[in-house]
């Protein structure tokens, strides 16, 4: 779990691409998908998520995540195919029209979530801060926020499950399966993780300033962002996904 | 006390695994753990304290299998200090944090008996009880941690590097508080530790471990002095003991400082005379 | 390297000092060790020598402190940062990287580093470290040990005068430990970085320091070669700071043997002297 977010060292060709296309493709990814309602070009789209998984030698953590997804998925289906009361009745209150609209939201969901996740397995978040400074102009202090945010979510997880296991040592019973005493027990935590997160913060604050984060500008940066074919591909992909989106009635 | 039987235990994520470790730990012990980082000397606590469980082989603690008891049963028989002692605290009063624990061991219906409890460990470490636990040091953070472990009564005590920053002072302080409930009550104590000199002080049997294994299991003084398993385990003996090694002769079985110098000066005094 | 004149400074809100009236000297070239009970002001003398004090954190600062001849109080702190670099306690709220590589570039690309010098400095950094290997790992996939060598080689990188570093080893085993320390003692003997420490563990200074400075209650009570500050350990343990157990042995096989006995700092002194006096 904490190393969902983080990034998986290679050489294959989503690794080489220029983190600027990564983000563009995403961004169509998840534009496609909302501006289509065709069940079968939603489906196509989320081949193409675990495809991109296959091509950047991450599978493990796309079906991981894809795993993880499906449960909250397979809740909205339920939630979705009851509410809906358009359309003909198929048994009990489901109808046929509830049903598709269930399947769409569900698709929709995996589609843009899953590309997400995989940028950050593909792409270190230095690279992403380092292309938006350089390519796109994005001023560096909030880059570096990004950075550093992602940075902490491992960071914070591993803190939390250590509180987690000290409160288990003393006799708390985190073991429960019900989830709302399971969150009236986390509340009180979060104190002693607040305050540990505050004074990490202001020590990472610090500590980049005695190293020149004030003078850095957006030619600062040592790797050079450049566009090769890898990126050409990218970009035509994004466009055919998006036309595609768009013409596929 | 203590019994464990051929247990393993490797993480799902990858992380120190633990082989067919076997030893039996007798109650009123004082049992160090040393080796280096990456040993599995913590994953090795945690197993005795139920954190874990075994991926095969059995843990026992006081007869019962570790797998089969209860969160707060475990709570009630083993008590373990955290090296961060920030991760345990989570009350805005030392008087709240200490009641925490025995709240959630013996039950919220227990107020009269830990009020009279709180109130007596406060005593013990000399707390007022409404100190706010972050405004104070680290040692006595720490301090605070102990007095809340020890609240419930454990019959096990596990300290997980217990004097990790903390200065001389604060660490002989908590250490002597738990020699004493080691012979005073007979509170069975299985500490990591990494200061051979606080080893070598305070406990009196060592369980050496190495990748994940158990290479030795012994009297403190006597595992000190096995140099070869010393530097399997890559670790340095305490300085009196590698001064009295390397002396030899009638020297080689003193282990503090001031036998071994009385020893030479006896020499010396008969040399001169 | 650092000059402090009658330094005193208060935290905001504080009630009390928490250094008074410090006037201490660090020559060209130094190892000094920095050690005393908790709470005795030791992090904030660092935070002093570099100038995040005053600069990062509030308070009343008086007296002055010079490094390398600049007055802290009246010079920017990324100035001040081209000529100390700090090691924060905490290693990994310092990292601001995932992948080795990215941390060392940090400082680099901040500071302007010339493009064609950069790849030059890296790979000495690393070299010099001795983490070459670990160059593309990612940050969260190393040891304590290994972290602290990144931290220490992403400043080593700028090339500093001065090195100042707050428990390094205070998370670490006995085995990493000495690894940093000998790390420190090269960078310091081969390269002439003048290195502070504040350190816990009083057998690494003994073997590694050159100089003691003993703080206690915001003042520096002694301050000398490890030698002379080691010379009384009744004081030292009164002000609560321990002594390596040779030392006491020494001081001990003086009194005992009447003889006038220097203070051994390591087992192989010690171990001469017992040899001389039994012979």
């Amino acid at each position: 779990m904490t190393d969902l977010f983080q990034y998986t060292p290679g050489t294959s060709p989503l690794h080489r691409m220029n983190p600027i296309t990564k983000i563009v493709l995403t961004l169509a990814v998840c534009a496609a998908a909302f501006l289509t309602d065709n069940l079968f070009v939603l489906l196509f789209l989320l081949l193409f998520d675990l495809m991109i998984g296959v091509v950047g030698r991450v599978e493990r953590k796309a079906f991981s995540i894809f795993k993880g997804l499906f449960k909250v998925s397979l809740f909205l289906f339920v939630l979705q195919a009851l509410f809906v009361r358009r359309g003909n009745r198929l048994f009990w209150i489901v109808t046929d029209e509830g049903l598709l609209t269930a399947a769409a939201v569900v698709l929709r969901l995996l589609v843009v979530c899953l590309p997400l996740a995989l940028v950050l397995a593909v792409t270190q978040v230095s690279d992403i801060a380092g292309a938006l400074v350089q390519v796109l102009h994005v001023p560096y202090a909030y880059a570096f926020t990004l950075t550093t945010a992602i940075r902490f979510i491992p960071q914070f997880m591993e803190e939390m499950s250590g509180i987690m296991e000290a409160q288990t040592a003393r006799g708390v019973e985190f073991d429960s399966k019900n989830f709302l005493k399971k969150l009236g027990m986390l509340l009180p935590l979060c104190a002693p993780l607040l305050i540990s997160s505050v004074r990490r913060t202001q020590a990472t604050a610090t500590a980049a300033e005695v190293r020149g984060f004030a003078l850095r500008t957006s030619r600062s940066g040592y790797r050079q962002y450049r566009f090769g074919a890898v990126d050409f591909m990218g970009f035509l992909v994004s466009a055919a996904l998006v036309a595609g989106a768009v013409l596929i009635p | 006390m203590i019994r464990a039987e051929s247990v393993s235990y490797s993480y799902s994520g990858g992380g120190q695994t633990v082989s067919d470790l076997t030893f039996h730990i007798q109650k009123g012990e004082f049992v160090a753990l040393i080796g280096e980082n990456g040993a599995g000397k913590t994953t090795t606590v945690k197993l005795i304290d139920g954190l874990l469980r075994p991926t095969s082989g059995r843990m026992l603690v006081n007869g019962m299998d570790t797998v089969k008891s209860k969160v707060s049963e475990r709570a009630r028989q083993v008590g373990f200090l955290f090296q961060n002692p920030d991760r345990q605290i989570c009350k805005n009063t030392v008087r709240d944090e200490i009641a925490f624990g025995l709240r959630a061991v013996w039950g919220r219906g227990e107020a009269a008996k830990i009020d009279e409890r709180v109130k007596e460990l406060l005593d013990l470490f000399s707390f007022r009880g409404d100190e706010e636990p972050f405004s104070l040091s680290r040692g006595q953070r720490q301090q605070v941690a102990l007095a809340s472990t020890l609240a419930v009564k454990p019959a096990v005590l596990i300290l997980d590097e217990p004097t990790t920053g903390l200065d001389y002072r604060e660490c002989t302080k908590i250490m002597e508080f738990i020699r004493n409930l080691n012979e005073t009550e007979g509170t069975t104590v299985v500490m990591v530790c990494h200061d051979m000199e606080v080893v070598l002080d305070y406990a009196r049997r060592a369980l050496v471990m190495a990748g994940g294994r158990l290479l030795a299991d012994g009297p403190v003084r006597e595992i000190f002095r096995d140099a070869d398993l010393m530097a399997r385990a890559s670790l340095l003996p305490p300085q009196i003991i590698q001064l009295s090694g390397r002396l030899g002769g009638r020297y080689a079985l003193a282990d503090d400082a001031e036998t071994l110098a009385e020893l030479i000066a006896e020499g010396d005094r008969r040399g001169t005379v | 390297m650092i000059d402090i004149q009658a330094l005193t400074f208060r935290y905001e809100g504080a009630e009390k000092d928490a250094l008074s009236d410090v006037t201490l000297t660090v020559p060209d070239g130094a190892f000094l060790g920095i050690i005393g009970p908790a709470g005795a002001g030791k992090t904030t003398l660092l935070h002093c020598m570099s100038g995040i004090i005053p600069h990062a954190y509030r308070g009343d600062f008086y007296g002055a402190v010079l490094l390398d001849g600049m007055d802290t109080a009246d010079t920017r702190l990324t100035d001040l940062s081209r000529t100390a670099g700090t090691v924060f306690q905490d290693v990994d709220s310092q990292i601001v990287s995932s992948v080795v590589e990215d941390e060392l570039l940090y400082g680099l690309e901040n500071f302007g580093v010339p493009r064609e010098e950069i790849e030059e400095r890296l790979s000495f950094a690393l070299e010099k470290v001795g983490i070459a290997s670990l160059r593309h790992r990612t940050v969260s996939s190393l040891s304590g040990g290994q972290r602290q060598k990144v931290a220490i080689a992403s400043l080593v990188a700028l090339r500093p005068k001065l090195l100042l570093l707050d428990e390094p080893t205070g998370e670490l085993d006995p085995g990493s430990s000495r690894q940093i320390f000998s790390l420190l003692r090269t960078l310091n003997r081969e390269w002439g970085m003048t290195v502070v420490v504040v350190e816990q563990k009083i057998m690494l200074l003994c073997e590694f320091a050159q100089r003691l400075a003993v703080l206690s209650e915001g003042r520096v009570v002694r301050d000398g070669s490890v030698r002379e500050v080691l010379g009384d350990i009744e004081g030292l343990e009164e002000i609560g700071v321990n002594c390596p157990r040779v030392a006491r042995f020494s001081s001990l096989l003086s009194a005992k043997t009447g003889r006038k006995l220097p203070v051994c700092v390591n087992v192989d002194e010690a171990e001469a002297m017992a040899r001389e006096v039994t012979a």
